[in-house]
């Protein structure tokens, strides 16, 4: 059943010419007008068309707009309200989810005797669905084109409706001129004409009819409509297997006919388009077979084998369809709309070999995009940095990761068993530019960081020391500290190392390491910002010390260059340029991580600084090493063992300190210090990033460090001593200690194994743990091992380093399970082995007097501190980097009360 | 996504009420086939294929029986057996017993949506039993109806006088084959074929229509054939693991279509729109591993996740990764190029740097950005590439693709390999 159209088609067809397709007149009611696709084309396509979308619909939100350029189109609940409210529309549009779409077709068409055309741009439409579409049109004479169909437009007209053919910039593919495009890809649609147009042809219509099974508007409608059309003297089709739609069209005027998809008959199953799955005769050979017949022609084109009649010509590749085109309407004694556009040659916009030699044919070089993309490549070139995407980071990190299976926590991709393996230093470099420093990079931090250690005189230092004689455990008195370097100890530094990121990015820089550099290219209008006419000793003992090292730097050489006296600000700022330059220029950090360097770098130092008590900061040294020593000499992390541990470092206590370093550096977002640092950053609005205060998120760490996380490592330590004191031992590094370890471990499992029957039966389960035994993840295999511990025992093994207090624990986990206490044989965990690694350092000077029981527990402590300041930094850098204001807050409704 | 044989189909059959031949599965024991025997007098004893695989009579995998001992052969013969039809083979798991119906009448009938007719179309003929496409074309009605209003007794009726079908079979079919409209259109199907329907005589001369063999397809676009219950094992053997991966993402919005062409391939090009993905896999061949449709403006969060999961699955075997398009029209070139230059990065990170050539060709919204954003990771990665706009030929893009894989398999990719400091094939 159907009502009788134009033509003498056996069904309903309305639309009589192309011109028809898409007009000025045609007014437009949008279904699901606010979904999330059609609220970015809708108005696009409506300004493109000088406004044709008179209202849309979305159950709910009368009252509403979709706002556009032309003025806000208004929204009701739905399509009668429209109507009542005085609208009159003649296409209705589709934008809703495949289950809803026909229930759309029936409302338009039952509450819209005016409707003549039907967009439907939903995929994915069920066939039932489209097969009682298809019958609902034919009933009541309306013509409707999709599903998945990218919609229509009109060059001559500057209409477009239902969907996004030509994308944000309609104008842009689409050039007024001859050639009508019909196509099942609505993508081709716009890339067709976009060839078209770079050979001088223009378009009329161009519709995008989907390729569903059910194409509503298909090529023999097409092929009539365009004969009546005067503006279109040609068409090119866009043709994939399945389906007879193409068989029946027959063409008065040129074609080129794209036919594509010769593999699909081996698949059996479509992707992508639905319909584009051939049953039998409607392959892609069958079709190709079809034009071939309709056009008179024994093959297909190519440019190297032009095969063409007037009548039209087959091409299996949209890119030979310009050419084919040309050929087809010259013997059709016709020419382009116009000049040329352009060409298809191969254009790389962006290309980089990385230094591999490449065959000419494949080294293309890069060419300038066209206008306005040329622009915009230019603009992209000159944005320093990586920019990253704000979302909410509760819970979430950038920076560090744990392995829920082995338990391994890795920052910016580096284990933790490797970051072990690096000095303090090369970690600094880590946690803020994502990748472990290298040589240079460590002697720029060892002078950076050393610079800032001693605070002699300084506010910083005198908070620290009257936290620490209050009693505070070492977090609050770093957090003292911590306090004191506020915004302001680094704006000058901040506003030097800006002014040079901006420079040297002009010039061109692309090495920071650069000896030969040609400064003269540097254009900085602030020397003020660098150089000072006084000398600045500070700057100058900081500047002596790189040389000491050797450190390259070309920004620090533009200071030396300037006339006047370098300032320790800028002395500062240029090597944390110097730093971040690499990472900065390969977008691996921000612009905003490399500003902070300078206030990063303060705080490291002041912190370390700080939790040495006020004596030992001298106006000319620290810790009684000479501030020239320290710059010139000394690594960072040789100078951070004797602030921690008051000790003559040797090579295989340092050793242990940086494995210690390497270890504590971060243990995932979730850890309780991670989130005090998070939450700092939260609090001050990650989003007005320059507001973060970096200081108060380290102190927002250390305020949520404590006896339980992070003091805890004392426990290990005091056990191990318990069980030590009395055996007389002198060198825990030496394997001939002549203890017997197996006894000592029976005695300890005999107590414990007393304690715990005797708490059994007196009915508690508050059994108290052995410190470093066991670990809730690795605890059901016959035989126990943290990873981690294991990867420890194996680096120290290779070293030939003997430790006899982690020697004993293995020996107490199997004596645990042979006395029956534990049902496997326990881990041997990583608290103990941070526990037997500083024991073993301090062994001695506890056992000579020289270090009392609290200053044990003091380092203990301070050991935590000084790396996880560097893991809470990565996370307070890359939560100010990527989060949202006051994202780590918990919303009341999964709060709990107790009573 | 098919279904043939009876041993689903006469379940099928029973939702509507179409008689069908009676049917034992695989696990039947040998008192129920004996039983079988003894109400039929033959048995048919048919492999079970997953999915659809059709002319098994001719290629003999069709064994008939009329006593357990030759029953109980046919089912050791054809409980395993190969069947290979064009490049397809399949392997049977299981056989299905079928009462024999005596074949004086066999009627072929099918319903499929035409793109002649843009209709739900009826094939009958009662010439049935043998191919359909074997028929002289006047032997066949078929004939387009209305879906509102479905198929009728009367198109039936007429479609069988004008073929001058046997008169004591037309009452019976009209009031039958109806039934069969239901099952189609209610079900989610896009093809319903029975042949052949045999005409089973009561003793008082009354015919019934029995479906003898049963084939249709489901439309995966359509919930309705969820209704049927049917197990997911079912269906199971159509896709690969990676392809089962990545339908789990399949939406309306933002399509994830995939097709494993060859699991050797060296190219993986995630591809987007329909159109582009005819092209770029015609041109590709066998160097592809995937077709793909990614278009469709899926979300940063989804194309990162489909990404992922090809670049986990294909990586690793790949010399060229091969993003290309046309130019969109509204898929949003930065969010779905940043997604990917986000799963690139993250996957180096997890499982180490692979050599890896990266070409693009991509023309829409955001272009620019979005290019940016894939160049600074490849940049950081260390990885060479070329990026083509829109105004490049797409078929030179991927003859271009093609070139560097061939550059790569010669040499190219130990040399990238060397750059990045590893080996150019790790072990899987």
């Amino acid at each position: 059943m159907y009502k009788q159209g134009v033509g003498d088609f056996k069904y309903f067809v309305g639309i009589s010419s192309l011109a028809q397709v898409a007009t000025l007149e045609d007014r437009v009611c949008v279904l699901n007008i606010l979904g999330g696709e059609s609220s970015d084309v809708t108005p696009v396509g409506h300004v493109y068309s000088g406004g044709n979308v008179v209202f849309g619909t979305a159950p709910g939100k009368r009252g509403q707009v979709l706002e556009t350029a032309l003025g806000n189109v208004p929204v009701y609940n739905n399509v009668l309200e429209g109507i009542n409210d005085g609208h009159r529309f003649n296409c209705g549009v589709i934008y809703l989810p495949p289950a809803a779409a026909r229930d759309g077709v029936v409302e338009l068409i039952r509450v819209n005797p005016e409707l003549k055309k039907i967009f439907i741009v939903t995929e994915k439409l069920a066939v039932h669905d489209s097969r009682e579409i298809r019958a609902m049109g034919q009933a009541n004479g309306v013509d409707i084109f999709g599903g998945n169909s990218l919609g229509v437009a009109d060059a001559w007209n500057q209409v477009r409706i239902g969907g996004a053919l030509g994308g944000d910039h309609p104008e842009e593919a689409l050039r007024r001129g001859s050639i009508a495009i019909f196509s099942n890809s609505g993508n081709f649609t716009t890339t067709i004409a976009t060839y078209l147009r770079m050979a001088g042809w223009g378009t009329t219509s161009s519709i995008s009819c989907g390729k569903d099974v059910y194409i509503h508007f298909a090529a023999p409608e097409f092929a009539f409509a365009l004969s009546n059309d005067a503006r279109s003297k040609a068409a090119v089709l866009y043709v994939e297997p399945g389906g007879y739609y193409e068989l029946d069209a027959e063409f008065t005027k040129p074609v080129v006919a794209c036919v594509v998809g010769r593999w699909k008959s081996k698949l059996t199953r479509s992707v992508g388009h639905a319909g584009a799955m051939a049953g039998g005769a409607d392959d892609a050979a069958s079709k190709e077979r079809w034009f071939m017949e309709k056009f008179g022609v024994d093959g297909i084109f190519t440019p190297e084998h032009p095969v063409y009649s007037a009548k039209g010509a087959l091409v299996t590749n949209i890119a030979h369809i310009p050419a084919a085109l040309t050929a087809v309407m010259r013997e059709n004694a016709c020419r382009p709309d116009f000049a040329v556009e352009g060409n298809l040659a191969l254009k790389p916009w962006f290309g980089a070999s990385h230094g591999l030699s490449l065959p000419p044919a494949l080294d293309l070089p890069v060419v300038e995009a066209t206008a306005p993309y040329n622009a915009q490549i230019a603009a992209l070139n000159r944005q320093i940095g990586a920019v990253l995407p704000r979302q909410s980071m509760k819970d979430a990190s950038g920076a560090s990761q744990m392995d829920a299976r082995t338990q391994v926590t890795s920052l910016y991709g580096v284990s933790m068993l490797d970051a072990a393996q690096y000095p303090l230093e090369a970690n600094v470099s880590l946690a803020l530019l994502h990748e472990p420093g290298g040589e240079n990079d460590r002697r720029l931090i060892n002078v950076a960081i050393g610079a800032g250690l001693n605070l002699h005189g300084h506010p910083a230092l005198a908070a620290a020391q009257a936290t620490r004689e209050a009693g505070n455990a070492p977090n609050s008195v770093l957090a003292a500290a911590a306090s004191i370097l506020g915004p302001r100890c680094q704006g000058q530094a901040r506003q030097a190392a800006r002014a040079l990121i901006d420079g040297f990015a002009a010039a061109g820089v692309t090495d920071a390491l650069d000896e030969d550099f040609d400064l003269s290219r540097i254009m900085i209008d602030q020397p003020d910002l660098f150089v000072s006419d006084a000398a600045d000793t500070r700057a100058e003992a900081m500047l002596a010390g790189l040389t000491a090292r050797g450190a390259k730097s070309v920004f620090v050489r533009y200071l030396l260059s300037l006339p006047g006296h370098p300032t320790e600000d800028a002395v500062l700022a240029a090597i944390t340029t110097t730093l971040a330059w690499g990472p900065l220029m390969r977008k691996r950090v921000s612009r905003l991580t490399a500003e902070s360097l300078p206030w990063w770098m303060r705080l490291f130092g002041a912190l370390i600084g700080a939790s040495v008590t006020a004596d030992q900061h001298q106006p000319e040294s620290f810790c009684r090493i000479t501030t020239a020593d320290i710059l010139q000499q000394r690594p960072l992390s040789e100078v951070a063992f004797v602030a921690l541990l008051g000790l003559a470092p040797q090579p295989a206590d340092l050793f242990s300190f940086q494995m210690l370093m390497g270890l504590l550096l971060s243990n995932g977002p979730g850890t309780i210090s991670a989130q005090g640092a998070k939450g700092a950053v939260a609090a001050d609005g990650p989003e007005d990033p320059e507001r973060v205060q970096l200081n108060k998120g380290l102190t927002g760490f250390l305020t949520h460090s404590g006896y339980a996380h992070g003091g805890n490592g004392y426990e290990g330590i005091a056990f191990l001593i318990e069980q030590f004191k009395d055996t007389g031992l002198v060198d825990p590094g030496d394997p001939h200690h002549g203890i017997d370890l197996k006894a000592l471990a029976s005695k300890y499992v005999e107590a414990y194994a007393r304690y715990k029957s005797g708490k059994k039966s007196s009915g508690s389960l508050d059994i108290q743990k052995i410190p470093g035994v066991n670990h809730p993840v690795f605890k059901d295999m016959p035989v126990n091992h943290d990873p981690r511990e294991v990867f420890i025992r194996k680096l120290l093994a290779g070293r030939q380093e003997y430790n006899v207090f982690h020697e004993f624990y293995g020996v107490l986990v199997q004596t645990l399970f042979e006395a029956g206490v534990s049902r496997n044989v326990y881990c041997v965990n990583i608290d103990a082995v941070i526990a037997a690694l500083l024991l073993k350092m301090l062994w001695q000077p506890y056992r000579s007097g020289e270090y009392s029981g609290s200053a044990l527990e003091t380092a203990a402590f301070t050991v935590f501190l000084y790396p996880r300041m560097l893991g809470c930094a990565a996370e307070i850098d890359d939560h100010m980097n990527r989060g949202r204001n006051m994202d780590t807050r918990t919303p009341a409704s999964q709060c709990r009360f107790v009573a | 996504m098919q279904i043939t044989g009876m041993l689903y189909g006469a379940r099928l059959l029973q939702f509507v009420g179409f008689p069908a031949s009676e049917v034992l599965g695989p696990a039947a024991s040998e008192d129920e086939i004996k039983a079988l025997i003894d109400r039929h007098g033959q048995i048919f004893i048919k492999p079970v294929f997953k999915g659809g695989v059709g002319k098994k009579g001719k290629a003999g995998l069709l064994g008939r029986a009329r006593d357990l001992k030759t029953a109980l052969a046919e089912k050791e013969r054809l409980y395993f057996v190969e069947h290979r039809v064009g490049h397809t083979v399949a392997k049977a798991n299981g056989v299905s017993f079928e009462g024999g119906v005596p074949a004086g009448h066999e009627v072929y009938f099918s319903i499929t949506d035409s793109t002649r007719f843009r209709a739900p179309t009826m094939t009958l003929t009662h010439h049935g039993g043998m191919d359909i496409e074997e028929l002289d074309k006047t032997q066949i009605a078929q004939v387009p109806f209305d879906p509102l209003t479905g198929l009728k007794a009367f198109v039936v009726a007429n479609a069988l006088t004008a073929l001058g079908a046997p008169r004591q079979i037309i009452s019976p079919l009209v009031q039958h084959l109806p039934k069969l409209w239901e099952l189609y259109h209610d079900y989610g199907m896009t093809t319903l074929e029975l042949n052949p329907i045999r005409m089973r005589e009561d003793k008082n001369g009354r015919m019934t229509p029995v479906a003898c063999d049963f084939k249709c397809g489901f439309d995966r676009d359509d919930p309705r054939w969820r209704r049927l219950n049917l197990p997911a094992s079912l269906f199971a053997v159509d896709y690969s693991d990676f392809e089962q991966e990545i339908n789990q993402l399949r939406t309306y919005q933002g399509q994830s279509d995939v097709y494993v062409i060859n699991a050797g391939g060296t190219i993986l090009a995630p591809t987007f729109g329909g159109g582009a993905n005819s092209l770029v896999t015609e041109m590709l061949g066998d160097d592809a591993i995937i077709s793909s449709d990614f278009g469709g403006n899926p979300p940063y969060e989804k194309m990162k996740e489909v990404a992922r999961i090809c670049f986990k699955h294909w990586i690793k075997q790949s010399n060229v990764l091969f993003i290309i398009g046309g130019k969109s029209n509204n898929t949003d070139i930065f969010e779905t190029f940043r997604a990917m230059a986000d799963a690139l990065r993250e996957h180096f990170s997890r499982h180490g740097p692979t050599p890896l050539y990266v070409v693009i060709g991509r023309g829409g919204p955001n272009l620019v950005r979005g290019f940016g954003a894939i160049r600074d990771t490849l940049d950081a990665l260390g990885l060479p590439y070329r990026f083509f706009g829109f105004d490049s030929d797409m078929s030179e893009v991927v003859l271009h693709a093609k070139q560097v894989d061939t550059w790569m398999k010669s040499g190219g990719r130990e040399q990238v390999a060397a750059r990045l400091g590893i080996a150019a094939r790790q072990e899987a």
